[in-house]
Order: C-alpha cells, then structure tokens, then sequence
C-alpha cells in the first residue's frame, strides 16, 4: 500500500473530526484539552468512538494525534496577549466558575497533560511557561477589577 | 604594529578562550536544565526540531511590552524568570543538536575516502562559531535577558540549519558516491 493511499483515509477522519467535533468548540485552547482528553494515560494512544466507526480505530488515533499536534503548535505560537484572551474565552465557556479553574489550574497545573508525546522541549517550555503566565495575567487583572470596581 | 606570530598567538588564545567560554555556558545550561520541570534529552534525534519561528517567538520583545504595561512588577519578574529558562533551553537543545551533528558527521568521515579538506575546514569553523555563540547567548540571555540577544539567537539557528544541511548533503553524497561533489557547505 502506497503511502498516499494510507494518508487518504486520515485526511478524510482529520477533516471529519475537524466539521464535527472541533469547529463546535469555542477556542482553540479549549480544543486542546478536548484532543489530549481523547488520549489514553497508558499507552499515549487516541480513542474516539464516534470517529472510529466512522473510519478505523487506528485512522482516527492518527487523525487525532495529528490535530493535536497541530492545535498545540498553533497555541504555542500565540503572543502572551492572544493567549490571555484564549484563556478568557475558554473560561467565559466553562460551566465552573472561573475563579476555581484559576486556582486549581496554578496549583496542579493540569495543562502539562495537554502536550503532545515527542514534541519540540524548548516548545512544550515555552507552552508551560506561557499558560502560567497567561493564568497570572488574569489573576492580575481580576484583582484590579476587584479593587478599582 | 605586532608580528604575524604575536597575531597568531592572539588569535589562537582568544579562540581557546571562546571555545571556554562555549564549553562553560553548555555545561552551566546542563545544570539549569536540570532544575527545569521539562526533562531535556541528551540525543532528541527523535523529536521534532525547534522551528525558526519559535526561536523569533521566544526571544520576541513584544510579549515582554505586553507584560511591562500591565506595570506589575511581580508580572515582568515572573515573566523575566520563566522566559529566560525557556531560551536557555533552546539554547541547550541547540548546542546539543550541533555536537550531536558533528559526532554523525566525523563517524561518516571516518569511513569515508573522499574527504574535501576545504568543506571539512568550513564544517569544523562554522561548528566552533556556533559553539561560541551558543556560549555567547547562554552569558547574554542570564545576563541581559532574551529580549536583548533575539538578532544572535536568530542567527545561531540560521547557522545551524545550515550546519544540518551540509551534514545531510554529505550523508547523501557519502552514501551515493555518483554524486560526487555535491556536498559542499
């Protein structure tokens, strides 16, 4: 089997997970964390059930661990200013309140899960360090709000 | 007016001085890295390589303004600590990248029986510039921060690219002997 004919099918579950599931979600930050939910703790594999009827389970692992590799890149290559309003967005979107993602999200740092396997270090440094200051930014911003109402 | 010799002598300290002076920056950047919370790895011959437009992001002075108008001072001290690890990072990986080169590249040679020594010499002085200037940056970025030295860190990883590319031209050619020529830096 040619190699073309092996990237056909993943394109087509890529551009699937991409009309179906993706473009429903606010912001790319968001999408970030919905992909790397899709991956297994142990093995690092991607599940999606809705795709892998779809297409085959392992099309769909590939489909969604390229659109998260692709998301990740696209996040880490924000300005600190447009990954505030990431943040911003991602927050207004949840149904928790904003203050307890804030404070669970500096204390245990759960985005840390949320890099690809084998990506660039000096990247996925640079994704860490940004997000933590993204999050005190806001935390900033919200506490001059509070004070100058 | 000094004499060839004393000129020679100059040069030939300065250059060991530099070549310190790179040797001290990876080993201090060694010793950072290990108190950073992303492992780094000795041979990321694996891992994607670090694209140029991270370099330009991390070393970029507009997230450094952004910062600087929020006029928190405790923001532009977080944001000075947390950048600085992640340019001495590249820098690392960088530095790690080029040795890890030039150990492929004097593996090849030693099996290979047609060396040009006019590509070699090129080869070993644009690894001894690289090794100085990652030297450089790893001073400068503890020193002055990232934002100051994006122009250096910019061209490091232009050289090094190019470091990269005359390695594969040279595997190419090594490993196909009718392109004979073709791998010059």
């Amino acid at each position: 089997m040619t190699a073309t004919v092996r990237l056909v099918p993943v394109q087509a579950a890529y551009d699937d997970l991409l009309k179906r599931s993706l473009s429903k979600i606010s912001c790319d930050l968001a999408r970030l964390i919905y992909l790397a939910s899709t991956r297994d703790y142990n093995t690092g594999s991607y599940h999606h059930d809705g795709l892998a009827a779809r297409f085959r389970p392992e099309i769909a692992g590939k489909a969604l661990e390229i659109a998260h590799r692709q998301i990740f890149y696209q996040l880490s290559a924000c300005s600190l200013e447009e990954l505030v309003e990431q943040l911003q967005t991602y927050l207004d979107c949840s149904h928790e309140s904003a203050a307890d993602i804030l404070r669970i999200w500096q204390k245990l740092e759960p985005y840390r899960v949320a890099i690809p396997v084998e990506v660039n270090p000096a990247v996925a440094r640079l994704f860490v360090s940004n997000i933590r200051l993204a999050l005190a930014i806001w935390r900033f911003r919200q506490e001059q709000a509070q004070k100058n109402p | 007016m000094i004499g060839i010799p004393t000129a020679v002598l100059l040069g030939s300290v300065l250059f060991l001085l530099l070549l310190l002076l790179a040797t001290r920056g990876s080993a201090a950047a060694r010793e950072i890295s290990s108190r950073l919370d992303v492992p780094l790895l000795d041979d990321e011959a694996g891992l994607d390589p670090c694209p140029p437009e991270f370099v330009a992001r991390i070393f970029a002075p507009d997230d450094w303004e952004f910062v600087r108008g929020t006029k928190s001072r405790e923001l532009q001290k977080l944001f000075r600590r947390e950048r600085r690890l992640v340019a001495l990072v590249w820098v690392h990986q960088t530095s790690t990248a080029i040795r890890r080169i030039m150990r492929e590249h004097t593996e090849i040679t030693r099996q290979s029986h047609d060396l040009r020594f006019s590509t070699e010499t090129k080869l070993v002085l644009l690894y001894g510039e690289l090794m100085v200037i990652c030297g450089m940056l790893f001073l400068a970025i503890q020193s002055a921060g990232p934002q100051r030295v994006r122009g250096l860190a910019v061209y490091a990883d232009t050289l090094s690219q190019r470091l990269a590319q005359a390695q594969h031209d040279f595997k190419t050619v090594t490993a196909r002997p009718e392109l004979h020529g073709a791998g010059s830096v």
